[in-house]
């Protein structure tokens, strides 16, 4: 990377870290959230300790990490992708970023590193929580191996910035804030579960984006998050980098050509 | 280097842009000269924010060609808006963030070197003092000072503004006004106004196109433009015996044309400005008392409203055919 590309996913960084309402709300959905389960069960444990486990431990790291990872996670990088792509337009000042003379490509590439940035500072965040809790409530309950527990990081970073990315690129091409955010959302907590669970579709789920991040997750989601399609470890890779290629592709061009 | 600083800061060549059926730009031959405010002038759909935005290649041309500081454009674009800053329509910026957080987003985008520009840009402007506020909390008229700062970063050779004095109160029409003639006159740089208001225009340029309908209907010096084609230069002269002075302007080779009106006599000059003041010694000295020798100051308004209705007159037979 450049210095100017440095400087300007700097840039763009600043954008994200200053829209206080985004921070505020993707902090709520990867960190709030596993904090008003980790108050609960603690809560329900101090009452009943006969009826409700203690709230660490590794049963419950592995229930936290799919609230984080499969969908809690995800809901928060698409807010954000979607603001890093739409914000310039919205705010009416693509133009003046393109009037620099600075190739377009350029401003569209930024904009990916700089939400991945905010994205995964905000999950990484809610992980560290995640893991604070798990030891310090495990009680007398086995904890998640070091293994476990780096895998589960690697998974939640690579679900959160492949949503991320993407929703940093359709926004792009959608130039539409709202638009981007209710079809990102619908498609990742509607149509893909529901599609993933149509049987008669057979091997076409593979290619169904969730179905693809969670062949890679280190704790079982069967069950979780609809049905879970069998696939190799190359063919869920090959699903992502064509998702991420597509889409990034279509941001890119739009950027390009359309008029400022 | 700047490929050709003698080359104009703006040079477009049978320029269209057309959108459908619809032509906006109707092959634009526009120069506009290093070192000067240049007037684009013309009523509002008239193509003046069109013109621009292709210039600066927000959107594309559909045929001619364009050179920026001397840079062909699109070709050389990047080059070319090195040096240019530019306003389009309102200026517009990221609300959340200060005056200062907006200029050092542009700053990266632009490089390095232009961030030791945004502090003294700010006090150029007079925001330094506010600069770390919010754009939400900012006046209309100080967004486009900030506008104006934003331009700056480029330490530009070229402003291109866009209808600048959108929203401005007299007093911060006024500011503005001194502050592109300083621009202009102490560091030099060439200054493109859009405008509708042909009083700011005229307040300010030093030369104007007057653009309608897709079409640069004239362009020259304010001075020539208002006086007209023929750039004529007029007087109304006070004397003291009416018919004689008649008699001997009518006879004299400094004069083209002398007839009274209800001010004097209005003269029309043969040669530059500078021959009144022989024909008022040809007055005097022919024993002619001189009261009154005044230039006739045309107003550019007046030539706005001439060659605008003009092209209505000439659209008319056009228009019959179809």
């Amino acid at each position: 990377m450049t210095a100017i590309a440095l400087r300007m996913t700097g840039a763009d960084f600043l954008k994200l870290r200053r829209r206080r309402w985004l921070v505020l709300l993707a902090l709520f959905l990867t960190f709030g959230i596993l904090l008003i389960i980790y108050a609960v069960t603690v809560i329900q444990h101090a009452s009943d300790a006969a009826k409700y486990g203690p709230a660490g431990g590794s049963a419950n790291f592995r229930d936290g990490l799919r609230v984080l990872a499969l969908f809690f996670g995800p809901l928060a990088a698409i807010l954000i992708g979607v603001e890093a792509g739409t914000g310039d337009a919205s705010a009416g000042v693509f133009r003046d970023l393109v009037v620099t003379g600075r190739s377009r490509l350029a401003l569209f590439a930024c904009r990916v590193p700089a939400a991945l940035a905010l994205c995964w500072a905000v999950t990484v965040s809610g992980f560290v929580l995640l893991l604070l809790g798990t030891l310090v409530f495990a009680s007398n309950l086995p904890t998640p191996s070091v293994s476990l527990v780096l895998n589960g990081l690697g998974f939640t970073l690579l679900g959160t910035g492949m949503l991320c990315a993407i929703a940093v690129a359709f926004a792009s091409f959608t130039t539409s804030r709202p638009g981007a955010i209710v079809t990102l959302i619908a498609w990742q907590v509607v149509a893909s579960p529901l599609l993933a669970s149509i049987s008669s579709l057979g091997s076409a789920r593979k290619g169904i984006l969730s179905q693809a991040i969670a062949h890679f997750s280190p704790v079982s989601v069967e069950g979780r998050h609809g049905a879970t399609v069998t696939m190799s470890g190359g063919t869920a890779l090959i699903v992502l980098v064509l998702w991420l290629a597509v889409f990034l592709a279509l941001g890119a061009w739009r950027t390009r050509t359309m008029d400022a | 280097m700047d490929p050709g600083s003698t080359q104009p800061a703006i040079e477009t060549t049978g320029l269209t842009k057309r959108f459908g059926a619809r032509t906006a730009l109707d092959g634009i031959d526009l120069q506009v000269p290093r070192g000067c405010a240049f007037g684009f002038l013309g009523p509002n759909g008239a193509g003046k924010t069109t013109i621009i935005r292709t210039l600066l290649g927000l959107t594309h041309a559909s045929a001619g060609s364009m050179h920026l500081l001397g840079y062909p454009v699109p070709a050389e674009r990047a080059q070319a808006l090195r040096r240019v800053g530019a306003i389009v329509e309102e200026p517009r910026f990221h609300m959340h963030l200060s005056g200062r957080e907006n200029l050092r987003l542009v700053s990266a985008v632009r490089g390095p070197e232009t961030s030791d520009r945004i502090d003294p840009a700010l006090a150029r402007v007079g925001l330094a003092e506010r600069a770390g506020e919010k754009v939400k909390s900012y006046s209309m008229g100080m967004r486009q000072r900030l506008g104006v700062a934003r331009c700056l970063l480029a330490d530009p050779l070229l402003l291109i503004l866009d209808e600048p004095t959108n929203g401005l109160d007299p007093g911060g029409i006024q500011e503005f006004r001194e502050m592109i003639r300083a621009m202009v006159e102490q560091e030099g740089r060439t200054v493109f106004i859009s405008s509708h208001l042909l009083d700011e225009v005229e307040k300010t340029c030093d030369a104007a196109a007057i653009v309608d309908r897709g079409k640069i209907v004239t362009q020259g010096a304010i001075a020539d433009l208002a006086a007209g084609a023929g750039a004529r230069h007029e007087l109304i002269v006070g004397v003291d015996d009416r018919d004689r002075a008649l008699g001997l302007l009518a006879a004299s080779e400094l004069v083209l044309e002398a007839r009274p009106d209800e001010e004097g006599i209005r003269v029309v000059l043969a040669g530059e400005p500078q021959t009144a003041a022989l024909l008022n010694a040809q007055l005097v000295g022919a024993g002619v008392g001189v009261t009154r020798l005044e230039p006739v100051r045309h107003s550019l308004e007046q030539r706005f409203l001439q060659v605008t209705s003009r092209l209505d007159a000439d659209l008319v037979p056009e228009a019959v055919k179809v």
